[in-house]
């Protein structure tokens, strides 16, 4: 018989390749990091939407002609006259395997969402200092905790989230490859693929033949591959607890680019707590020239107007630490943003200097310079009181400030655009960074849990 | 299960008899029933094994994507090797299996008889697995990363290798012999001999070509590097490039005959689907699916030429006409539509002729003979361009003109979408630098791509690489010394 049924040991080859060329996008990812996270659509984003970070497979790099993309010609098939426009693409700069893939081998594009985006981007980083508190209310074990992601389970461990996550992948991988097979633009096919209840082959042919209903709507629903589940595995790890205070110069004088980049930093730094401490409070003080505690949604979307006392912010945390959160049961996180316009930076300092004393664990403070006509700077006069030294410095660029014995457990930046607040981050999370050049002991395993 | 194997077999025969009546000549056909997953590498890998890649991961989590969400095409998978070995789906429906049955025995016939695949190795199956555990020990011995890296650099350049290698491979000294030896001093004896200039020996002296690297610009810059980088590539390393040369050459042919091959098996999984129902060995209900996944094949796409559909029409075009003797010279020359609307001399030659451009064309001579203006407008051609308007990329018609559709496919197909480039100098500057020429053709090479790729040279030659080409119509040279991209215009 020449038609046979071969009995083929299945090779692992094509996964393990694949997951190699997942691995370079990751790296390319991270290349791409500190733009990518400064991105405006991530941080304005609506509570609970993926961040679309549209990751194509990478290009095999040869010489080719001119791309239709980029000005060059090419051969298609359909009806239209002259002018028509036959199919569309997004432009992302600055991301990996952006744009311009030849027509056809379009990769199917993926999405990404914050937690890997951290996870990829602050590895090996947490909250520097961390150290066990010795009492009782810190020690909470944590039970059971749910170990790995399958493709099948029991109805009662389904993923929500994850399965959410999966389903919104496919579909909008389907729109792609709508988008590509009949040119129409992104809205029309989601529309046509929910009127086809995610049937793409329904979606194409409702496309082709332009019966799209003007009011129309429908639902995707999960298909069988999209369901996750959880399996779980016994966890007791004990526990620390954490604070972060918040701070954040919201003055006449932070301009919507300097708030953006001090939001755009907090923004990072809570999702990243959130994600990697099981418990860790954070308390949002914005301040002018008096400083009060304000909700979450109000730290982020709020401006004010006003003069600047930057003492105010470091006072309240003074109040804070006296009154809820005693140094010996909380490690304890003053990040403070502000321009370094400041009316008073002597009693800034010496609140500061007190804060220190108190025993947090360590004070960041970042300095936005976004623009060269600032007159005062906090951060000079915090380097001549302090003794900072600077660990890393190029003119111009981004600067980090370090405290220089165990006492000054101090961290200071200065940003002066978008990408520095990835660099800001990396400083200021720094696990076993030592103050004074000496390894203090403040070491701890990673990730530690709190 | 064996059931099912059984009635593949005696489609199997029945294929191949009526295959025969219909005159494809084809060697001995072999059909694998496999798992999806193993259909999707070997497209990913082009071969049933092969070296690991993550540009071949990359492909093959395309191809799975594509299939797990049910928009992929039927695949077919048809090696050329004798015997043609092709393989099945294990989960297909039978009468997706007996279409892509009928239209492998095309595609055989098409590799058996086709000219351009004469010279390839039909043996190079098991040199592929074999690469593949040579390049294994590799990354044991010099780590993943050196061979990925080599592996990135060679692919880069596995088209520019020299796609005409039926001809016979000269060795460097017989070039250096036959164009240093001057050629015979034509003496005067007829009437008109006067009137042709004697060739005066004015080629350069043996010693000229002693020192000339390469002797005459050469198109295969794969082989190039591999004998002459002064890197100097390692034995393992010229091992991995030469590899990647062979498995080029073998795709070579089919890289260059695509909207032919894919043409011609269409046309006859059609006659033969067609005869397979007429016999009621497929029920209704098993042609009506054929029909669905047939329709899938002769899809339009608004940013691409499919091969399957435009092959089909042009062979079902030429054998009309040549069954119906429209074409020659008065053919061509009568401009009465009336006449030309019911011309038939009953001339018949139709099936003779297909056959022999099956055997004698490669697709750009195809297209460039019988891609007629009528079939550009039934194919629905047109010319498009892409634009950056509000925040995306458009692409928009920009050409319904049938004589530039035609002539931009055809110069595309002259060097089967790849750019011809050429080493011009290995010795530039007398410091082993390289210098590459790109011949243009109207259309500029891209930026990134370009970079990018000089950057891997690079990485081969490891001396500044240097590439002359045309922008805005004016010569420049592009170079990389190894950190940064210069452009030098020329006048």
């Amino acid at each position: 018989m020449a038609v046979k049924k071969q009995e083929w040991e299945l090779s692992q080859r094509g996964l393990k390749d694949a997951a190699r060329h997942r691995e370079k996008i990751k790296e390319s990812i991270q290349k791409n990091i500190a733009d990518i996270i400064s991105d405006a659509s991530i941080i304005t984003r609506k509570k609970g939407q993926i961040v679309k970070v549209p990751i194509r497979g990478l290009k095999s790099y040869r010489f080719i002609y001119k791309q239709e993309s980029s000005g060059g010609t090419g051969v298609g098939q359909g009806e239209g006259k002259k002018g028509d426009i036959i199919g569309r693409q997004p432009i992302h700069d600055g991301r990996p395997g952006q744009p311009g893939d030849q027509p056809g081998i379009d990769f199917l594009e993926t999405e990404i969402d914050i937690e890997e985006l951290i996870e990829m981007m602050l590895k090996d980083l947490g909250l520097p200092n961390l150290k066990k508190k010795a009492v009782a209310e810190a020690a909470i074990p944590k039970g059971w905790k749910f170990q790995s992601i399958e493709k099948t389970g029991v109805t009662s461990r389904l993923d929500r989230k994850r399965t959410l996550k999966e389903a919104i992948r496919r579909t909008t991988t389907f729109v792609g490859e709508l988008m590509r097979r009949t040119g129409e633009p992104e809205e029309v096919c989601r529309k046509a693929l929910e009127i086809a209840q995610g049937d793409l082959l329904r979606a194409e042919k409702i496309l082709r033949e332009e019966n799209l209903p003007e009011e129309g709507q429908g639902f995707i629903p999960l298909f069988r591959e999209d369901l996750r589940y959880r399996t779980l595995e016994k966890d007791v790890e004990y526990h620390s607890n954490a604070v972060v205070l918040a701070m954040m110069d919201v003055s006449g004088s932070m301009g919507t680019m300097k708030k953006y980049l001090a939001r755009s930093f907090f923004f990072w730094l809570v999702e990243f707590l959130r994600q990697i401490y099981k418990q860790v409070q954070i308390r949002f003080i914005a301040h002018t020239t008096e400083a009060k505690l304000v909700s979450e949604h109000e730290f982020f979307h709020k401006g004010e107007s006003g003069g600047t006392f930057c003492h105010s912010a470091y006072d309240l945390a003074i109040h804070l630490t006296e009154t809820e959160y005693n140094p010996a049961r909380w490690n304890i996180y003053p990040f403070h943003f502000s321009d370094g316009e400041d009316f008073e930076p002597a009693k800034t300092v010496s609140s500061a200097r007190r804060l220190l004393q108190l025993g947090v664990n360590m004070l960041g403070y970042g300095e936005i310079q976004a623009d060269p006509y600032s007159s005062s700077r906090l951060m000079a006069t915090f380097e001549r009181e302090f003794h900072l030294e600077k660990p890393h410095f190029r003119p111009g660029e981004f600067e980090i400030f370090s405290g220089t014995d165990p006492a000054t457990p101090f961290i200071g930046a200065v940003l002066k655009d978008k990408s520095h607040v990835y660099l800001t981050l990396r400083e200021f999370l720094k696990k076993d960074r030592p103050f004074g050049g000496k390894n203090h002991g403040f070491r701890t395993e990673a990730p530690q849990r709190i | 299960m064996d059931s099912e194997l059984k009635r593949l077999s005696e489609f199997d025969e029945k294929i191949q008899e009526i295959a025969q009546e219909f005159g494809l000549d084809f060697f001995p056909q072999e059909f694998d029933v496999i798992p999806a997953q193993k259909m999707l590498e070997i497209l990913a890998y082009h071969f049933p094994v092969n070296f690991s890649h993550w540009s071949f991961g990359r492909d093959y989590e395309r191809e799975k994507t594509q299939y797990e969400y049910g928009f992929g095409l039927p695949y077919e998978v048809a090696l050329n090797s004798n015997p043609c070995r092709a393989y099945l789906i294990n989960t297909n429906p039978i009468p997706v299996q007996v279409m892509v049955m009928a239209h492998v025995y095309a595609h055989n016939d098409f590799m058996k008889n086709n000219l351009h695949f004469k010279p390839t190795r039909r043996d190079i199956l098991p040199s592929a697995s074999e690469a593949a555990i040579r390049f294994q020990k590799y990354e044991k011995r010099f780590g993943p990363e050196e061979v990925e890296r080599l592996l990135d650099s060679g692919l880069s350049i596995e088209l520019n290798i020299n796609p005409d290698f039926f001809i016979h491979e000269e060795s460097e000294e017989e070039q250096r012999e036959r164009l240093s030896t001057p050629s015979p001093v034509v003496v005067a004896s007829g009437p008109y001999d006067d009137l042709i200039a004697p060739k005066k020996p004015d080629r350069p002296s043996l010693d000229y070509y002693n020192k000339k690297t390469p002797l005459e610009p050469e198109r295969d810059v794969l082989l190039y590097i591999i004998n002459h980088s002064p890197k100097p590539l390692r034995e393992w390393q010229r091992d991995i490039l030469s590899v990647l040369r062979d498995q080029s050459r073998y795709l070579m042919p089919q890289r260059r005959t695509k909207i032919m091959n894919e043409g011609w098996a269409t046309l006859w999984h059609l006659r033969i689907m067609d005869r397979l129902f007429k016999e009621r060995l497929l029920n209704e209900e098993e042609h009506g699916n054929y029909n669905l996944y047939n329709a899938r094949v002769l899809a339009t796409n608004p940013r691409t030429l499919n091969p399957y559909l435009a092959g089909l029409r042009i062979f079902a075009d030429i054998e009309e006409r040549w069954n119906r003797g429209r074409f020659g010279r008065e053919w061509e020359e009568c401009q009465d539509p009336k006449k030309r609307e019911t011309w038939d001399l009953g001339t018949g030659q139709g099936r003779e002729k297909i056959f022999e451009v099956r055997r004698s064309y490669g697709d750009r001579f195809f297209i460039e003979q019988f891609l007629t203006e009528k079939l550009v407008h039934d194919l629905n051609l047109y010319l498009y361009e892409g634009k950056q308007e509000q925040g995306e990329i458009r692409y928009v018609i920009s050409e319904r003109d049938w004589k530039q559709i035609k002539s931009l496919l055809v110069s595309h197909l002259s060097t089967f979408g790849t750019p011809l480039v050429m080493v011009e100098d290995g010795d530039y500057k007398g410091k082993r630098e390289l210098y590459l020429k790109h011949s243009y053709d109207g259309v500029e090479l891209d930026q990134e791509y370009r970079e990018k790729t000089m950057e891997h040279i690079f990485y081969l030659w490891d001396r500044p690489i240097h590439l002359e080409s045309m922008a805005n119509e004016k010569k420049v040279v592009y170079t990389y010394d190894g950190t940064k991209h210069t452009t030098a215009r020329r006048e």
